[in-house]
């Protein structure tokens, strides 16, 4: 604990970011009840108003919606879904990475053939042709096709940590003791590699919200009126002369929050592995 | 690190090469408007989506077309026709007609395109509204009897639905119909590129001399609105169909460009009177009584009501002759909870509501629907899918749905589709006699004046215990000052032949 | 040279697997889903009867395995078949357009990150912890956290509404080509840089970083080389290597960013065709476009991985991807 604040105290950068990251988890928990309007609420007679009038804060939008409502409730799916997809793919990537590394062999080379095939596809395509296909998206699809369109890189990262480990002696030690070999990989190696795992879910989690928000750019990703902020740049692009805050705002939203979780990431790696 | 050199030297030269950039070469113009469209879906005739109208409708060609003046019928490549009582129908072909191609246009081409709406290969969009022709003759090459299994006094609209243009019976239009386009109209092909433009000149061996006035349509398909309307802004394109009212209210102060509304489209609020919740007219009553029709107005277009947008509770438009005039209900939440308490729903209903959330005003009207229903205790969940999802998986299995119609030039080509027992595109599941034999009536009625009165018998019933709202939205086309005569009349067939360029 | 031959047969091995059940996938998973094409041509007026006979007539009632393989040895002679939603188009008159243009346009975009991000990396690596690092580094964050879409809407409003200095749509009159129209390629492709120039700057930076510390370029520095000297002819070419590396892991950004830039500037690539042809379910166009994607993302990882074996001979190739 100690070492952690004297890391915060080094970084002052990564206390903003932090804090950032906490404003937005805070926002998406409580928000929608702060805001004195409703993320579907319609203002008719302040329709495109400017931010601060009629108290709309960050000004409405052609349907005459509340602007920081929206950014705020769609906080939510966005935080959902990238949450759930860095944690699904760093533990699919864990378990296929660590068997593959552990195991070695067939099964290897088996692995790495198979990433090869996944990772020839540019993650961003992928995931933009099935959910195009599936059609109707939500956030259970969404959170499935983007952690299948990472696993391949966690599961590189899990491997290669892996096998820095698998040749130390307390694995040895634990194979002479007639441990599993699930009980060797998750009990005795896995607490071993939390640092790189960590340090790839954090970074994981960024490249999630970029995802997230560009498939719902493509029309692909969450199904209106659910407010997503990528579709909320797109839906109001048309009015960007007359209402620029419609689409700057959840631009805004998507840069801060992406900002504040790299800067997280860079300081969880440094903290976790360069400075260890 | 000669290496490394190498590579930036590389980059350096490259990126010169591709930034020099090349000078546009001038000379004298021909007379060209231009025209930005949205992206076509399929452009052959029958299974042709109703995009890329300015394509279209100057490559081909109809029997008649309305007079956008007027409204009346004019002839193009009929010259004369007459009826009997709606039964038998003689056309007189227009002699010295040529196809693109060079073969000349005749009755057996009337045949062929009419014969084509029944090929079951083809998917045909007016198969069902051609079911009624018996027998097609043709006694000479220029005239041709049609004759239909019972009296359509309307009938000749029909030929007006831009998916019946006059084809050529000796041309493959399977094959070539999505790659190179041919008919008889005003302008020949000259180039397509699927999905990104098509470049038009004009046809030197048209019928009418005087016509077209221009030299070349230059079509641009782009996806986005926005995107067209820089386009207009920057002089890059002198004609954008499909402005959205947020684009009108923007443009309105823009010197030399003037947004125009030749028509209204209806947006069908639409209940399906077999299903709970809407099998009560109770229930459909109280959800008229929670619509305010001004608010509606204001938030989807940003109009004022009666001025660009229309509301009712029929299926007729209310431009049209045959509208009867019937009062607005007024919004009354506390009758709507009434009625629903009435129903059986003392505490609200749950209901969802589908449509095509990337069509115009879709998404717009089901969100502002949604809000005015909420007090009266109607808990709506939106289904937004787009178009083509929505079409072919949800649309006319649903208890409650949104959906654009056209408009069309006789009222009665929509009733019998859309509201008679057994319509293939009855969405609001009627059966009810009385709606059926009004439309009966309607279809076969001589007389104009006993017409309306069955028109205004069926809007009184629809007004009372109707399955549907009737939202009339306009469609908007933005155009340069210097496009003069634009003309698109409800068949939305826009006359390109007419229009010049300063 | 035997070692990057053999890389470049097992990475065209693994390639050619990768397209064979790619492919596989696509078409398998078209087939289970609702709504075919079929369906999309005939829209409200889709019967049962009318469905069943245009499936008839494209062929579509074949079993799927049936119309995989012979999509499949059409394929093998260079034919891309014909569009199943656009009747009679021959995938090949519209594909390679498409496809031109997007090469290009990656390559304007490349031509713009690259130099770009490593004269800047550089140049913060040089000056680390000054005013000019903390700017260079501070602009790199903020602009890798923006996506395309974001950048893009940005630059739109700032050079295109606002300034009107570049058309805030990337359409090619009719009549001319793309090359004589290349101002419509400038805000797709700094959309893309300002991405990519977040990643490759901040490596750039930490790798010359590392560089400039290390015992050989002390030892040069303290001997009395003049510093530019050493920066240039010994550090540089040192830190250039995980750089590379990082481009290479890129690619993939770069080609999903490119369906995105598309999309927004309708810009007439293959990233565009690809979003229309999935909309109606096209398999033959779908197919040929994620098929093309992957042959030139793959081709162009395999080309850095050649790349950096090339400047370092002593580092074994061990691949790597984000």
């Amino acid at each position: 604990m100690k070492y952690l604040l004297y890391q915060l105290k080094k970084h002052p950068l990564a206390i903003a970011g932090i804090a950032v990251m906490l404003v937005w988890l805070f926002l998406a928990f409580f928000g929608p009840n702060l805001v004195p309007f409703t993320h579907t609420q319609m203002d008719s007679d302040h329709q495109m108003v400017a931010p601060g009038v009629n108290g709309h804060l960050l000004g409405t939008d052609s349907l005459g919606r509340d602007i920081l409502a929206r950014v705020v409730y769609g906080s939510r799916s966005i935080l959902t879904v990238a949450l759930m997809t860095s944690l699904f793919s760093t533990v699919i990537g864990v378990i296929i990475g660590f068997s593959a590394g552990y195991f070695g062999g067939k099964a290897d080379t088996a692995f790495l053939r198979a990433m090869d095939i996944l990772m020839a596809i540019p993650p961003l395509v992928l995931s933009m042709v099935i959910l195009g296909i599936l059609g109707d998206s939500n956030i259970g699809s969404l959170t499935i096709i983007v952690s299948i369109a990472f696993v391949p890189a966690t599961a590189r990262v899990a491997r290669g940590v892996l096998l820095t480990e698998k040749s130390q002696e307390y694995v040895s030690a634990a194979r002479i003791r007639g441990e599993s070999h699930l009980y060797i990989m998750f009990v005795e190696i896995l607490p071993n590699t939390t640092g790189p795992i960590i340090v790839e879910a954090t970074a994981r989690f960024a490249y999630s919200i970029m995802m997230v928000a560009s498939l719902g750019f493509l029309g692909v990703g969450m199904q209106p009126p659910t407010p997503d902020w990528g579709m909320m740049v797109i839906e109001n692009k048309p009015i960007i002369s007359n209402a620029p805050w419609a689409v700057l705002f959840p631009a805004l939203a998507i840069a801060s929050l992406v900002i504040a979780i790299s800067i997280f990431s860079d300081f969880v790696s440094k903290v976790l592995i360069h400075e260890r | 690190m000669k290496r490394v050199m190498l590579l930036v030297l590389v980059f350096v030269v490259a990126s010169a090469m591709v930034f020099a950039g090349g000078g546009k070469e001038t000379g004298p113009e021909p007379k060209t408007i231009r025209i930005a469209e949205q992206v076509p879906g399929l452009i052959t005739p029958g299974v042709w989506d109703g995009q890329a109208f300015s394509m279209n409708s100057s490559i081909y060609e109809y029997l008649v077309e309305i007079n956008t003046e007027t409204g009346a019928i004019d002839p193009v490549l009929a010259t004369s026709w007459s009826t009997d009582d709606g039964s038998v129908w003689t056309f007189n072909l227009r002699k010295e007609v040529k196809f693109h191609d060079g073969t000349a246009f005749d009755a057996e081409d009337v045949k062929y395109t009419i014969e084509r709406t029944q090929d079951p290969a083809i998917g045909h969009l007016k198969k069902q509204d051609f079911e009624v022709v018996s027998s097609i003759e043709t006694p000479d090459p220029h005239t041709v009897v049609i004759r239909l299994h019972e009296s359509r006094p309307t009938f000749i609209y029909q030929l007006t639905d831009y998916n019946m243009p006059m084809l050529s019976s000796s041309y493959d239009y399977a094959k070539l119909g999505e790659s190179k386009p041919m008919g008889t109209g005003p302008f020949v092909m000259q180039q397509l590129i699927p999905k990104e433009s098509a470049a038009l000149v004009r046809n030197t061996a048209y019928w009418a001399t005087d016509l077209p006035k221009v030299d070349r349509l230059s079509i641009y398909f782009v996806a986005d609105i926005d995107a067209s309307i820089s386009m207009l802004e920057s002089d890059r394109v002198d004609v954008v169909p499909f402005v959205t009212p947020v684009i009108k209210n923007r443009l309105d102060s823009v010197d030399g460009i003037s947004v125009i509304s030749p028509y209204q489209e209806q947006r069908f609020i639409s209940m399906a009177v077999d299903q709970k919740p809407f099998d009560d007219n109770r229930v459909r009553l109280a959800l008229k009584y929670a619509m305010d029709p001004q608010v509606i107005a204001r938030s989807v277009a940003q109009m004022d009501l009666n001025d660009g947008i229309y509301y009712n509770e029929t299926p007729i438009m209310n431009m049209l002759a045959e509208y009867k005039d019937l009062p607005l209900r007024g919004r009354d939440i506390e009758k709507s909870k009434q009625l629903l308490a009435e129903a059986g729903y003392p505490h609200g209903v749950s209901v969802e509501l589908y449509y095509a959330s990337d069509h115009p005003f879709g998404k717009e009207l089901s969100q502002t629907i949604q809000e005015l229903a909420a007090p009266a205790g109607f808990d709506i969940e939106l289904k937004g899918f787009t178009r083509d999802i929505y079409l072919s998986q949800y649309w006319l299995n649903v208890p409650f749905s949104i959906t654009g119609w056209g408009g069309r030039i006789d009222p009665s080509m929509l009733l019998a589709l859309a509201f008679k027992t057994g319509g293939s595109w009855n969405e609001s599941h009627l059966s009810d006699s009385r709606v059926d034999a009004l439309i009966d009536k309607i279809s076969a009625e001589v007389d104009v004046e006993k017409r309306t009165g069955y028109y205004h018998e069926l809007q009184q019933l629809f007004f009372e215990e109707g399955s549907l709202i009737n939202v009339q939205v306009p469609y908007l086309v933005a155009i340069n000052d210097r496009v003069i005569g634009y003309r698109q009349p409800l068949t939305m067939i826009p006359q390109y032949k007419y229009m010049d360029i300063r | 040279m035997n070692r990057i031959t053999r890389l470049v047969l097992q990475r065209l091995g693994s390639l050619l697997a990768t397209l064979v059940i790619m492919s596989f996938i696509i078409f398998m998973l078209v087939e289970i889903m609702p709504g075919d094409v079929a369906q999309m041509i005939l829209g409200q007026s889709a019967t049962e009867e009318a469905v069943a006979a245009l499936r008839e007539a494209r062929g579509l009632n074949d079993p799927v395995l049936q119309r995989y393989v012979r999509w499949v040895g059409a394929l093998a002679t260079g034919d891309l078949g014909e569009s199943i939603y656009m009747q009679g188009v021959a995938i090949n008159s519209i594909l390679w357009r498409r496809v031109g243009h997007s090469l290009v346009l990656a390559l304007a975009a490349f031509i713009l990150f690259v130099p770009l991000s490593i004269f800047l990396g550089v140049l913060a690596g040089v000056k680390e912890k000054k005013p000019t690092d903390s700017v260079i580094s501070f602009f790199g964050l903020a602009t890798m956290a923006l996506p395309e879409f974001v950048s893009g809407v940005i630059l739109i409003t700032v050079f295109a509404v606002t300034l009107d200095w570049f058309p805030i749509v990337s359409v090619i009159p009719i009549g001319e080509t793309l090359f004589g129209n290349l101002d419509i390629l400038v805000l797709p492709a700094l959309s893309i840089t300002f991405v990519m120039f977040g990643y490759v700057s901040r490596m750039q930076r930490s790798s010359m970083i590392s560089v400039m510390n290390s015992d050989y370029v002390r030892a040069a520095i303290l001997k009395g080389m003049p510093r530019r000297y050493v920066i240039f002819r010994h550090a540089l070419k040192n830190a250039l290597l995980p750089t590379i590396t990082i481009i290479g892991m890129n690619m993939g950004w770069l080609f999903g960013g490119l369906v995105v830039v598309e999309t927004l500037f309708g810009f007439p690539g293959m990233g565009s065709l690809l979003m229309t042809a999935i909309k109606t379910r096209d398999v033959p166009l779908i197919e040929a476009c994620v098929l093309l994607i992957t042959v030139i993302y793959s081709l162009s990882t395999m080309v850095t991985d050649i790349m950096y074996s090339y400047l370092n001979p002593r580092i074994r190739y061990q691949g790597g991807q984000r």
